[in-house]
Formats: structure tokens, C-alpha cells, sequence
């Protein structure tokens, strides 16, 4: 059968999956942990190849019996960060999750949830893409519950579960509108369809029951909680790639509805500054680390919407390229600082033994005894920041630019709003930068241990990307201008 | 060759910090030695900068897409910013050498300190707007973690963070300055923006022109941002020197002038930049007054300079203002310096406790001495030429009720430099321990830093042929320094300052013998004491976002059917925006 | 009065979605709120064939409904391993305990 290439990256991971968990299973541990480090690696092959092939074309598209499946720079942009911080967090959970339980079932279902997002990413009608959806759904529960021996770990799993699910709920309800006013689930057949009440209905709880995994305000209350609680290395997939995730799907499916109202640019524009106002906010008020990652989340979505409200409002090229590159920044720098603060989580509590979580007063003079891991993390949260010359400013500023190209008061006035909270996140940043490198370490930093090596690789690579990325912006050029492209295609 | 040159001014610096912070803090003498040696050749390469001068780009790499290009333009008021930046931070290192000798990460020091360096030189050369605010924010966090450089000291962390966030508040108004340029010309370069601003609508171009203002007030530490400078002395006192005297609180003074011609004729911003620069240096000089702490004095007494160049500015006198900046850097980094070998000795920085330290250290005090002379506008030092220079612009391109509070604060400044030197080096000795004078290290800086307060106002000439040959935009009269001399020297207005100065200095020199002033005086020094209120206005702003941000946790209940209810709210919201809005 | 399948439908499918919503929104058991999950699934599905008789689809409505039974079914096993988890380890299965995170 002839498979276009695209295929082969969701094949792989899925196909290997349930493998990785028999060889886990039957085998030992490690050979889990490699298998899925191999799995990964040979995925990024047939992902070089579509890369190479989109850079000529606008879509490749495959289509089995009712299945369609289109990958266009949408695709290409998830794929891209899905591999990336999946290798990345691949690495770092070896000796991360080495003293636990089920770690095949870990391997498994995060190698599962890598290739049901590429998936997801390639979803070219509304079927599919709640299946992919719930697909990513599924394998995220089991794996933010994963200490199920933990209280607080399985009260933020049973609440993102219920909420999550809620959402899909959602989903379906606006699925069954489109399908009964237009006849078809096809993103482009969709589009072709006369405006009524039902579609705009239909939009209106695909706007909520995405924005739940979006995490748009106020629907975002599972996730200080899940991705404080999650393994560090699953708060990396989830703030970095799972949110973006939902991001896409929402506005593939707004975009088969953008013909409706012109309203979708600005209801994403006013979540945008409700996510940056509350994330900001209630991060700064933080006293565990992994917590006030999740709120700063929060508050780089807003951000996202922000730039992607102005594309799909005015059709601003450059907010589509800067929405798409900051998705790939923060899904850079937020898994490098959740993988840099779950590191010193490792080191200072789990391999004592321990499920405390990690607090900000933990950090005090942590830069002595683990300077690389206090010097990534202080990369990470200042491009977070927006200091140049780190990625973080260059991916803001195509926002902000998209947004004065609009010569529109208002779209102007949230640009400064935007501004204004990139400035005000650096209160509640600076603050952890300046504990890693007090001289008085805290007694858990005294109390830590050794920081194994495997776990400095990925951070390292990381902050070399933050670092590259911010000299050079026009290194994406290859990811965001396809991704740019497709969105703006799309409305 | 010249792009190379100009290049290595910005790169070589860092090339150094990283040197020094890959060498590791176990062998602090190596580092001393090498962060010197990258210090002084950053120096040297920014002087051989000068003969290249020009004002067409020389550097230009195009980056594509939103940001532009990456351009450098050596003219007259970058080169010489960038001679200032690196021969005092060259100075400031070798001070560093014996000031931090035995603290601990070094590494991380002098990394920050040739960071810096490197991105102030590249702020003031940078032709491209969007790079000229990347560098500014650099060096808004190099400030930041140098004054936050001693972590463990709850102060200095308070004091770090403050300036961060305040300069990079005032930093908003630069980059929607950025952005509004970019929105309607497609460029970022400088030259071309000068050249086509009476293209932009007029009420746009002054959202530029305050956007910019508010940058300078913010970064060179003017009305209503002038909070963060006092707290920002719990840096280093090295650092203080370089950082928040010489070189980065200039930048909103280089900001300002370099735009000038563009903004000059948007409708009541001269106005605007004169008043803020008139109240600064009014008020500042009169915290000065009232002030204990030996770098506060300092502080404030930066601010009031800084004002005086602000004014300038706003009066039309650019060259005046630049040329005050030049003779401002020299001889306030060698009052920080000497402040520095004197804290290094006794242990506290409060002037009450200090007294009598002129027979134990002939040397700071000498030194000390010039630097309060060019503080005070006295003959023998550079800022007397310039202050002089200065008021004469103001006097002619301002209103005069402005010249006039300007003088009185030449004489408030004359008072309070008085009082610092009096304080510090003569009187009774409050403490009654045995003090050293400065080592050698700190002695090279201070030396070459008296010399440089005496000789500088020497090369004013050349300096206006500099700028006036490089800046095509500005209206700069060159002329050579026996004519601005002989100009100020004649100059009734002259003699009129001298007076005001030498009433500054009797002043202080009869304070036992005007209780009765100074009782009518003292309710204005309790309020200039709290600042005359904008430290308030900073904790209510703070203490009001905390508790907001308390009160907003509760909405995090926890409690799932709360959660769910924002699920079903927000669907039913969105809803009935959607109907009401179709 | 006359009401078409379709009517009948859609009155079911807002009484599933009302009852489980209210759940959702009121009740605090854990093995009520999972399973009120489940109704609201149930109602969407009726929902979804609804549209394929409306739009003459009915092939693609029942894909998609099968398709969803299988998913959800899995979120429900899921929900209740995470129900009885909680039982042991909590000792309750009501939700209002289950709020130490919050803030």
C-alpha cells in the first residue's frame, strides 16, 4: 500500500505502544525506556521528509474509505514540538521514573500520546478530530494520575477527568449541530455551508469544550492542579504540547465554522486577556514551583490567543507566524523549566523518597551544587519573561507587531495590555532566579543528591534551542511560516 | 575593517564574560586578572572606534521577516557613549580587582559586568530600533542582577527587582514606540525614521515622543520613576559606579537627545521633557540635602544631574547636555569610586557614622574632592565648564522662571556636595578605629578618573566637530574649545551661577549660624525624606496587586462543581454574546 | 399533537444533557458524577443520530456513535479506577473532600 510519508509518523508510535508495554512487561524496565527512545528517534525521519516535502506544497493529504487525514503546516508545527519535548522528556524520565512502579505503562502511554497528537494535528474533519482528541484525552489521565498511591495526585486526576470529559461532551454536542444543519463532518465541505443560529451554537461549545483543554479562562481550574501533580516530565507534555494541542483542534474546527461571524478572532482575543490577566496574577502568589509554572501557562496561552485572535480577526500574517512560533517557544522554554524544576524535584525529594512538592524557599542557593540545572532554569523562565536575546522576546514580538499592523485602537491598547503582563510575569520569575544563586543553600538543597547525568541532556539541549532560537528567529522560518500559511488559509 | 571594530566593541566584552564565567570561581585571582585584561581591550577598541566615525551604517545583517535589520551606525553620540561605557567599565573592573577581592562568585560578576558592557556599547550604536530596545532590555537585566548580587540580602533582591520591573515599565513606552514606527514606515532603522517622521500623523507621532519619554524618565531614574536608583545602591558599590552613574541612567539622556530632531516639533513635548527634567533635578537635589547614606547622597545628587541634561534637552541646548554627560560620567563614577574605597574601609555606608577620615586617607580624599568640585560646577573641574554651558542653553531656549529654579539647584547641588565631602573626610571622627587608604587597584581607577575631571572639558571642541559632522538631523555649531571657553567664561550668566555656587558652599560653611532657616526649612526635608510621596504611591501599587492577587485565589476553590459551573458559565456566556451580537 | 421522531429525540437529548449537567453541577459522590458523565455521552449520542436522520446521514452519525461508545466507555473504566483508587486511598468518595488543591 502506497502511504503517503506523513502517515509513518502516526503509524510508529502507535503501532509501538502497546509493543513498548509487552517488552516492558515481559522484559525489564530499561528495555521499555530504550524502545520508546528508539521509537522516537526513528519517528523524527519520516518527519524530516514531510518537513522537507511542505516546504513546496501547502497540504499532503490521505484519504482511507470516510478518513481523511490533510498535514499542512498545523500538522507539521504540532508534530514538531509533539517529537521534540516527547524525545526530550523520554530521556529525562529514565532516571526520573527509575524507582517507580508500571514504568512500561508510563513508556506506553506517553509513546501513545505522541502519535495520537500527530494525529490529532492531521485531523481533516470533525470525526476524526474528536477521535484523535480523545484519544490524547485518555492517555493523559492515566499518565497526570500516574502516583496513584498520592491523594493529591489523584484528586487533580479525577478532576481533570471530569472536566476534561465534560468538555468532550461538548464537542460532540456542537459535532451533532454541524451535522444536522449541514450534512457533513469535512473541515472543507463545512465551509461551503450557509451561516445559521445552530452553527453558531456549534462554534460557541467548540470554542468551550476545546477551551477546556485549552485552559482559556475560566474553564482552566484542572490545570494548577494536574500539571503540578503529573510526573515533571508529563507537566512538560502537558503545559508544552497538550494545550497547544487543544488549541489546534479549536481552531480547526472554528476554522471550518469561520464563515459564520467574524466574532471567533475577538472571543479568542478576550480569552487571550482573560488568561493573561488570571495567570499572571494568581502565579504570583505561588509558593510551589510547579504550580506557579502551570498559572504561567495559563498566562503564555493568553499570549498565543492574543496573536492568533488578530490573524483570525484581520487576516495578519504576522500574527499567525508569531502565534505559531510563540506555540513553539513556550512548548521549548516551559518544558525546559518544568524538566529543570523537576530535576531539583528529583534530586532534593523523590529520590530521598519523598512526594513533597517543590517549593520556591527549596530553590535557595541550589546554583552551588547543581549549576547547570539552576542555569538552564534561569533561561528558561527569563525567555519565559521576555529578555531578550532569549526565544520568548523574538516570539512576542511578532505578536505585538501583528497587532500594531492592524492599525486598530483597541487591538493596539491589548497589545500594550500584552506588554504590560510580560513585564509584570517577571515579579514572580526574578524572585526563583534570585534564590538558585544565594550563597545560604536551603537545608533540602544540603539534604539532595547526586543529579544524574541522563537528566542534564535534555535540558541542555533545550536551552541551547532557547538560546539559538533567540539570536536567529528566522531558524523556524521552515515550521512557522508553513504553520502561519495554513492558519490564515483556514479563515 | 571598521565593521569588524565596531562589531568586536560589543562582542569582545562578552567573549570575555563568557571567558571568565567558564573559568570557574576557584581561582578568583585568574579571573580578576582576565576580566581586566577583557576590560581594557574593550576600552581600547572603542577609543580606535573614533577616527571611523560616520554617520551611515556599517554593520548589516538582515534578520527578515518583523524584525528588520540588525544595523550599527558609529556616529559622534554613539561613539563617544561607547568610549564612556567601556573605558569606565574598564575602570570599574580593575576597581572590582580589590573591592570584590574575596567574594564569592566572581564568575558570575564579572560575566555580568562584560555582559553589560558589550550591550550598552551596542544600545547606543544600534541603528535599528527594534536592537536598540533588545539591548536596552539587557542591560535592564544585567542592572538588575548585578544590584540583586548579593542574594542573600533581602534588600538588595527587593532593590533588584524594583529597577527591573520600573525600567522595564518605562521600557513598554520604547517598544510601542517600536512598533507604531515599524506600523507605518516598515522600518526600524533610525536614520530613516528621523528623516521621515513628519510623514507620520501628527497625534501618532506623539504617542512615539512620550512613549519615548517615559522610557528615558524611566531608565535615567526621572520624575515618576525616579524611586528605583536609591534601592538600586545596594549593589556593588563598582557596579553603582559604572551601571547607575556612568553609563546605563545616560541612556534615557541618549534616547532623548538622539530623537530630538524628530519629536521637537510633536506639540508640548520640549515641554514636557523640560519639566520633567527641572522637577527631578529639583527634588532629587533637595532628598540630597536631607540624605544620611553616603551612595544615596549620590544617588539622588545622579538624579539631579541627570535632570539638568533633561532639561537641556527639552530647552533645545542638545549638545549642551551631551557635553554635561560627558564631564557627569567622569567625575560621578570617581565620586562612586572613592565612596566605594571609603565603604570598602569602614564597613557602613551612613555619613553619620563616618567623620574625620581625611588624615587616615589623604588619597580618596584628594580625589574625592575633584570629583565634588565637578559636582559642584567649581572652576578648576569639567563640571563647571559644562554645568555653565548648559545654563546658558537653558536660559536661552527655555522659559526663565525654569533657568532660575535651575540655578537654585546649582546651588542646592553646591550645598549638598559641600556637606558629603564635610561629612566624610573632616569634622570629628565618629568612629574611632583605625582605617587604611585605598589599595593600588582601587588607587589606578580613581587617579585616572581625578585626571579625567580635571582635563576633560578640554575636548569640548572636538567633540561638537564629532557630533556635528556625524549627525545629519541635529543642528550641532561645532567650534573649537578656545571659543566655547572663551564663550563661557564671558558670559555674564556665568558669573551669576559662580555666585550661586559660592553662596551653596558658604552656606554649609555657616549652618551653625542659620538655625533659623534651616527650622523654617526642616518640615520640607521630612517630606523630601519619604520622598516627597512616590515611594508611598510604589508600596500602595505593590501591597494593592498582592492583595488582589490573594483575593483572586479563592476563585482556585478546588471543589469540583465550582469548576464545572465555569464550564457551564463560560458556554452560557459565550452563547449569549454570540446572540446578542449577531 | 404530532411529534416526529426527531422531536421526541430532542427532547431526549435535553432531558440527558439537563440530568447530567445538574449532576455535575450539584451532587458530590464520585460514582454519581462518573456516571453522570455517562448520561451526558448517552444524550449527545441520541443527539448526533438525530442530526444523521436530519440530514440524511445516518451512516456517518452511526460510525461516529460507535466509535464514541468505545472511547467513552474506556474514559468510564477509567473514571471508575480512579473512583475506587480513591476509596482506598481517601477512605470517601465525595468530591468536596477531595479540594486540598486549591489556591
Amino acid at each position: 500500500m502506497e502511504f503517503p510519508i506523513f502517515l509513518w509518523l502516526i503509524i510508529i508510535p502507535l503501532v509501538a505502544s502497546p509493543l513498548i508495554y509487552l517488552s516492558g512487561h515481559l522484559g525489564s524496565r530499561r528495555i521499555a525506556q530504550w524502545t520508546s527512545l528508539a521509537v522516537l528517534l526513528v519517528t523524527w525521519i519520516p518527519f524530516g521528509f514531510a518537513a522537507a516535502e511542505l516546504q513546496n506544497t501547502d497540504f499532503l493529504s490521505y484519504t482511507y474509505g470516510g478518513i481523511s487525514l490533510r498535514f499542512d503546516g498545523l500538522s507539521l508545527l504540532l508534530s514538531a514540538v509533539a517529537l521534540g519535548l516527547g524525545t526530550m522528556v523520554v530521556i529525562f524520565s529514565g532516571p526520573y521514573m527509575s524507582k517507580e512502579a508500571n514504568q512500561e505503562k508510563f513508556y506506553a502511554m506517553l509513546i501513545a500520546m505522541v502519535g495520537v497528537m500527530i494525529g490529532l494535528g492531521c485531523a481533516h474533519d470533525l470525526f476524526n478530530l474528536w477521535i484523535w482528541f480523545e484519544a490524547m484525552a485518555i492517555t493523559s489521565y492515566l499518565l497526570v494520575a500516574f502516583y496513584r498511591e498520592l491523594p493529591l495526585s489523584l484528586e487533580a486526576g479525577v478532576k481533570y477527568l471530569l472536566q476534561s470529559a465534560a468538555g468532550s461532551v461538548l464537542v460532540l454536542l456542537g459535532i451533532s449541530l454541524v451535522l444536522a444543519q449541514t450534512g457533513t463532518l469535512d473541515l472543507t465541505e463545512i465551509r461551503q455551508a450557509e451561516s445559521s443560529p445552530w452553527l453558531l451554537a456549534a462554534g460557541a461549545t467548540f470554542l468551550i469544550g476545546f477551551g477546556v483543554k485549552t485552559a482559556l479562562v475560566p474553564l482552566h481550574t484542572w490545570l494548577p492542579d494536574a500539571h503540578s501533580m503529573a510526573p515533571s516530565g508529563i507537566s512538560a507534555m502537558l503545559s508544552g504540547v497538550v494545550i497547544e494541542a487543544g488549541l489546534i483542534a479549536m481552531l480547526r474546527s472554528l476554522g471550518a465554522l469561520a464563515d459564520v461571524t467574524a466574532w471567533w478572532g475577538p472571543f479568542l482575543m478576550i480569552f487571550g486577556v482573560l488568561n493573561m490577566m488570571i495567570g499572571n496574577l494568581m502565579a504570583l502568589r505561588q509558593k510551589q514551583v510547579k504550580r506557579l509554572l502551570a498559572y504561567s501557562s495559563l498566562t503564555h496561552v493568553g499570549y498565543m490567543l492574543v496573536g492568533l485572535g488578530v490573524a483570525l480577526y484581520l487576516g495578519v500574517f504576522n500574527g499567525a507566524q508569531g502565534g505559531a512560533f510563540h506555540l513553539f517557544n513556550h512548548g521549548v522554554m516551559k518544558g525546559l523549566a518544568f524538566l529543570a524544576a523537576g530535576s531539583l524535584l528529583y534530586t532534593l525529594h523523590i529520590a530521598s523518597g519523598d512526594h513533597h512538592p517543590l517549593l520556591i524557599s527549596d530553590l535557595n542557593g541550589a546554583s552551588k551544587r547543581y549549576p547547570l540545572v539552576a542555569l538552564t532554569f534561569s533561561l528558561a523562565v527569563l525567555g519565559l519573561g521576555g529578555i531578550p536575546p532569549l526565544s520568548g522576546f523574538m516570539s512576542k514580538w511578532q505578536i505585538f507587531i501583528s497587532g500594531f499592523e492592524s492599525h486598530d485602537i483597541w487591538i493596539e491598547l491589548l497589545v500594550l495590555f500584552a506588554a504590560i503582563n510580560s513585564v509584570f510575569s517577571l515579579a514572580y520569575y526574578a524572585p526563583m532566579i534570585n534564590a538558585l544563586y544565594r550563597l545560604e543553600p536551603s537545608e533540602t538543597v544540603v539534604k539532595g543528591n547526586r543529579m544524574p547525568g541522563t537528566m542534564k541532556i535534555p535540558l541542555v539541549v533545550l536551552a541551547i534551542l532557547v538560546i539559538v532560537i533567540g539570536l536567529w528567529p528566522g531558524l523556524m522560518n521552515w515550521l512557522t511560516i508553513p504553520a502561519g500559511t495554513a492558519l490564515v488559509n483556514m479563515f | 575593517m571598521a565593521s569588524w571594530l565596531i562589531l568586536s566593541v560589543i562582542v569582545l566584552p562578552w567573549v570575555g564574560g563568557l571567558c571568565v564565567w567558564r573559568l570557574g570561581d576557584k581561582k578568583p585571582g585568574l579571573q580578576h586578572a582576565l576580566a581586566s585584561i577583557f576590560a581594557v581591550l574593550g576600552g581600547v577598541l572603542a577609543v580606535a572606534l573614533l577616527p571611523f566615525a560616520s554617520s551611515s551604517s556599517v554593520v548589516e545583517i538582515p534578520l527578515g521577516g518583523p524584525f528588520g535589520s540588525f544595523t550599527l551606525i558609529p556616529d559622534g553620540l554613539g561613539v563617544y557613549l561607547t568610549i564612556i561605557a567601556s573605558v569606565v567599565g574598564c575602570l570599574a573592573v580593575i576597581f572590582s580587582n580589590d573591592y570584590m577581592k574575596g567574594e564569592a562568585q566572581l564568575g558570575r560578576y564579572y560575566s555580568l559586568v562584560l555582559l553589560f558592557i558589550g550591550a550598552m556599547s551596542g544600545l547606543v550604536l544600534s541603528g535599528s530600533l527594534l536592537f536598540m530596545f533588545i539591548f536596552w532590555e539587557i542591560t535592564a537585566f544585567c542592572s538588575y542582577a548585578l544590584i540583586s548580587f548579593h542574594n542573600d540580602d533581602p534588600k538588595a533582591v527587593a532593590g533588584g527587582i524594583k529597577a527591573l520591573i520600573l525600567t522595564q515599565v518605562g521600557g513598554i513606552g520604547l517598544l510601542i514606540g517600536a512598533l507604531i514606527t515599524y506600523s507605518y514606515l516598515g522600518t526600524y532603522q533610525i536614520p530613516d525614521f528621523i528623516e521621515n517622521a513628519h510623514m507620520i500623523p501628527v497625534n501618532v507621532l506623539g504617542f512615539i515622543a512620550f512613549g519615548f519619554l517615559i522610557a528615558a524618565a524611566a531608565k535615567s531614574a526621572q520624575l515618576p520613576f525616579q524611586t528605583w536608583l536609591p534601592d538600586a545602591m545596594e549593589a556593588p558599590t563598582p557596579i553603582s559606579a559604572l551601571i547607575h552613574a556612568a553609563t546605563m541612567v545616560n541612556a534615557g539622556v541618549y534616547l532623548l537627545a538622539r530623537f530630538f530632531p524628530a519629536f521637537e516639533s510633536v506639540p508640548g513635548w520640549t515641554s514636557a521633557v523640560m519639566l520633567v527634567g527641572m522637577l527631578s533635578a529639583l527634588m532629587a537635589g533637595i532628598m540630597a540635602v536631607v540624605a544620611n547614606d553616603l551612595k544615596r547622597t549620590l544617588a539622588y545628587s545622579t538624579i539631579s544631574q541627570l535632570g539638568y541634561m533633561v532639561y537641556a534637552i527639552g530647552c533645545g541646548a542638545v549638545f549642551a547636555s551631551q557635553f554635561h554627560l560627558m564631564s557627569h560620567s567622569v567625575f560621578k563614577a570617581l565620586l562612586f569610586l572613592g565612596a566605594g574605597a571609603v565603604i570598602h574601609t569602614v564597613g557602613t555606608r551612613d555619613m553619620r557614622e563616618m567623620g574625620g577620615l581625611g588624615k587616615l586617607m589623604p588619597f580618596t580624599r584628594l580625589v574625592f574632592i575633584i570629583g565634588a568640585a565637578g559636582l559642584a560646577g567649581i572652576p578648576i573641574a569639567n563640571g563647571f565648564f559644562s554645568k555653565e554651558l548648559l545654563l546658558e542653553g537653558g536660559m536661552v531656549g527655555g522659559p526663565f522662571w525654569a533657568y532660575l529654579v535651575m540655578l537654585l539647584v546649582a546651588g542646592i547641588t553646591a550645598f549638598y556636595s559641600l556637606r558629603m565631602v564635610w561629612m566624610v573626610f573632616y569634622g570629628e571622627a565618629q568612629n574611632k578605629a583605625h582605617f587604611h587608604d585605598a589599595p593600588s587597584r582601587m588607587r589606578i581607577s580613581l587617579f585616572l578618573l581625578a585626571l579625567g575631571t580635571l582635563l576633560t572639558w578640554l575636548l569640548v571642541g572636538p567633540f561638537s566637530e564629532l557630533l556635528a559632522n556625524t549627525l545629519p538631523f541635529h543642528e550641532i555649531h561645532a567650534a573649537s574649545t578656545i571659543t566655547f571657553i572663551v564663550e563661557i567664561l564671558t558670559a555674564p550668566a556665568t558669573w551669576v551661577a559662580l555666585a550661586i555656587v559660592a553662596a551653596g558652599l558658604a552656606l554649609w560653611l555657616m549652618r551653625d549660624r542659620i538655625t533659623g532657616l534651616a527650622r523654617i526649612l526642616k518640615p520640607l526635608g521630612t517630606i523630601a525624606e519619604k520622598s516627597f510621596g512616590f515611594e508611598w504611591i510604589n508600596q500602595q501599587i505593590i501591597r494593592g496587586t498582592q492583595r488582589i492577587a490573594e483575593g483572586l485565589r479563592r476563585t482556585q476553590t478546588g471543589q469540583l462543581n465550582w469548576n464545572v459551573v465555569g464550564i457551564v458559565g463560560g458556554l452560557v456566556i459565550v452563547l449569549i454574546v454570540l446572540a446578542w451580537g449577531i | 399533537m404530532n411529534f416526529s421522531p426527531v422531536d421526541i429525540m430532542i427532547f431526549g437529548v435535553i432531558c440527558l444533557l439537563g440530568v447530567g449537567f445538574y449532576t455535575l453541577l450539584f451532587k458530590r459522590n464520585l460514582i454519581k458524577l462518573v456516571i453522570a458523565l455517562q448520561i451526558l455521552v448517552k444524550g449527545v449520542m441520541l443527539a448526533i443520530i438525530g442530526a444523521g436522520l436530519i440530514s440524511n446521514r445516518i451512516n456517518l452519525a452511526q460510525s461516529l456513535v460507535i466509535t464514541v461508545i468505545v472511547a467513552d466507555t474506556i474514559v468510564a473504566v477509567i473514571g471508575m479506577a480512579l473512583a475506587v483508587q480513591v476509596r482506598r486511598q481517601l477512605g470517601t468518595l465525595d468530591v468536596a473532600e477531595l479540594s486540598k488543591l486549591r489556591g
